[in-house]
């Protein structure tokens, strides 16, 4: 069985919410990066961190009930409320704010933004 | 001389979440390209592109079919954005300043809801014709 560690993720420059404590489980494992490129920087990090297992969301499709954490490059619309909807803790790369048709949805306790991997500490 | 228009990018739609029409009412519509990720299919148009050059900017064009919106505003992160994930963010609201870093704004026209087949193209001056 895998040990895990906690994380805290804070708001970088220009972003919003949080800070967020992020600690993957045996039932949670997944850091989960629906980014360009593959895995973004900051999934490598959390996952490098936690102990937790970095998975490419345009790769394969995981269960929701699987994630600790959705990491994603989002320009203010579309994603950005999609996981805080799903209750799945979200950080966004770029700095921002809630907006577009899910903005209900993003609170500082599920979401954060501007985040570069300097911003994930050990909790 | 005006050298021809070059394509920044051009698509056919592969699928319509049932989300769609409801934001087309509100003048956005959010393209993902097919591989997406599941959790993001009920808001968003799937396509499967055939040019992904990128680089748009204000005063392009943007053809739905046979509909034509010039590109208003382009955030800051939309051209990655739609390079790597075939992700757009057309908003229909004549803004000139993006307000959402991955937006492309388009005149203020009404939007129609896409279907399987529909193409859009997005066409711009080729760069030698910048000064």
């Amino acid at each position: 069985m895998a040990e895990y560690k906690a994380v805290r993720v804070e708001a970088g420059r220009g972003g919003w919410g949080g800070p967020l404590t992020i600690k993957p489980t045996a039932d949670r494992p997944l850091v989960y990066s629906v980014t360009g490129g593959g895995i973004h920087p900051v999934a490598q990090r959390i996952a490098d961190l936690t102990g937790g297992e970095a998975f490419d969301g345009f790769k394969s499709s995981a269960p929701f009930d699987k994630i600790a954490v959705a990491v994603i490059d989002c320009g203010g619309t579309a994603r950005v409320g999609v996981y805080p909807m799903k209750k799945v803790p979200t950080v966004d790369v770029h700095a921002t704010s809630p907006a577009g048709p899910l903005a209900m949805f993003i609170k500082e306790d599920i979401f954060v933004s501007g985040v570069g991997p300097d911003n994930v500490k050990e909790a | 001389m005006t050298p021809p228009p070059q394509t920044r990018y051009s698509t056919t739609v592969t699928a319509v979440g049932e989300q769609v029409a409801e934001f087309v009412d509100h003048g956005l519509l959010i393209w993902f390209a097919e591989g997406a990720p599941e959790e993001l299919h009920f808001f968003s148009v799937l396509h499967r592109p055939t040019v992904t050059t990128g680089g748009v900017r204000p005063g392009d064009t943007v053809r739905i079919d046979d509909r034509a919106y010039r590109v208003t505003a382009v955030g800051e992160v939309a051209n990655d954005n739609m390079v790597n994930l075939g992700h757009m963010d057309l908003k229909a609201n004549g803004e000139v300043e993006p307000p959402l870093p991955g937006d492309i704004c388009l005149e203020e026209l009404p939007l129609s809801e896409p279907r399987p087949g529909t193409t859009l193209v997005i066409e711009g001056e080729a760069d030698e014709a910048v000064p």
